[in-house]
């Protein structure tokens, strides 16, 4: 494991950083958000899954974690890669790890961001006409949203 | 000779017609009110109570309400036990319209009355009389089955007295 951090930070000379490191955990940030799929790609030997992928909203900046995992040792790479608010759209690694596609679908659904690449960008929680983005900071609960129910009603 | 002043009492066909029909309505109250074939929505943990409603100790049979039909088809009462999120209301409306026509609602639990815990969220409905015609509500987060049987009792009232929500839009 720490071979393999070592080899990455050396392989993309600059643009991954090491945050932290203990016994079988790893989190580094990724500067660039195109290279989410090369990364992808080189610790598909190692990795067998997505664990998660989160989001949080620092407001002007929108922070994603990936977090990866191995089944035979437990080790966990953190991979956070920082978005603009302008520009909420990174690669979908969903080609590369199949469980990327729902937590993909997660995020798109509820902080709007778009993953290019995916198959089928749809919302997986909220109902697909559904206004808005709730997780935002910038999300108001207005009378629009709390009495919406999207459904003609006659009774 | 102005006719629309007359009032014209009704004739003696008429009368016995009436009383028929008043009779008629009685007897099928009777036997709607007392053969309450429900259709369980549980979403949640008021849905735990409503297996507890129907098994031994509380026992529903005995006011008549079999758990047997399992289809909207065969219903006649919808139990909406749990909460009903915006996406579960186009779902829940979609099997209320299968089922035939003289139907009851009975809805459990606080999320079903006012959307209780989730009052106010982006995602729940609050309270499902905003997208249903609602007879009877159980109060408790979760309500104890014995409430159920309350709820049941009180229908069946409304049912008989004619003033249950389906009788009241000219649905019976």
């Amino acid at each position: 494991m720490e071979n393999l951090s070592e080899k990455l930070i050396k392989e993309f000379n600059g643009k991954l950083d090491a945050i932290k490191g203990q016994n079988n955990l790893n989190i580094v940030a990724l500067k660039n958000k195109k290279l989410i799929k090369k990364l992808s790609w080189e610790i598909k030997n190692y990795f067998d899954i997505l664990y998660t992928l989160t989001v949080v909203d620092y407001s002007p900046v929108f922070e994603l974690n990936y977090v990866f995992s191995n089944y035979e040792n437990d080790d966990i790479l953190i991979v956070k890669v920082n978005l603009d608010e302008k520009d909420l759209s990174i690669d979908s690694i969903t080609d590369i790890f199949d469980s990327a596609n729902w937590e993909e679908r997660e995020a798109y659904d509820l902080f709007g961001i778009k993953f290019n690449g995916h198959p089928d960008l749809r919302r997986i929680l909220l109902p697909e006409d559904w206004p808005g983005h709730p997780l935002r900071k910038s999300f108001e609960i207005n009378d629009e949203v709390r009495h919406w129910t999207g459904l003609d009603l006659k009774f | 000779m102005e006719e629309s002043n007359e009032f014209s009492y009704p004739g003696m066909s008429e009368v016995i017609f009436m009383k028929a029909q008043k009779f008629i309505d009685t007897v099928l109250n009777w036997g709607r009110s007392n053969s309450l074939w429900p259709l369980t929505f549980g979403t949640s943990c008021c849905a735990i109570e409503m297996m507890t409603f129907g098994a031994t100790k509380v026992d529903s049979d005995r006011l008549g309400v079999l758990f047997v039909g399992d289809s909207p088809r065969q219903s006649d009462l919808i139990l909406v036990s749990g909460t009903i999120t915006k996406k579960m209301a186009r779902r829940l409306l979609n099997v209320y319209e299968q089922m035939p026509d003289p139907k009851y609602v009975i809805a459990v639990g606080a999320c079903n009355i006012s959307g209780g815990l989730y009052h106010d969220s982006y995602n729940t409905i609050d309270g499902i009389d905003r997208i249903m015609p609602v007879d009877a509500f159980v109060p408790g987060c979760p309500p104890r089955p014995e409430e159920f049987l309350d709820a049941v009792r009180v229908l069946q009232k409304l049912i008989k007295e004619n003033k249950s929500k389906a009788q009241k839009n000219g649905k019976s």
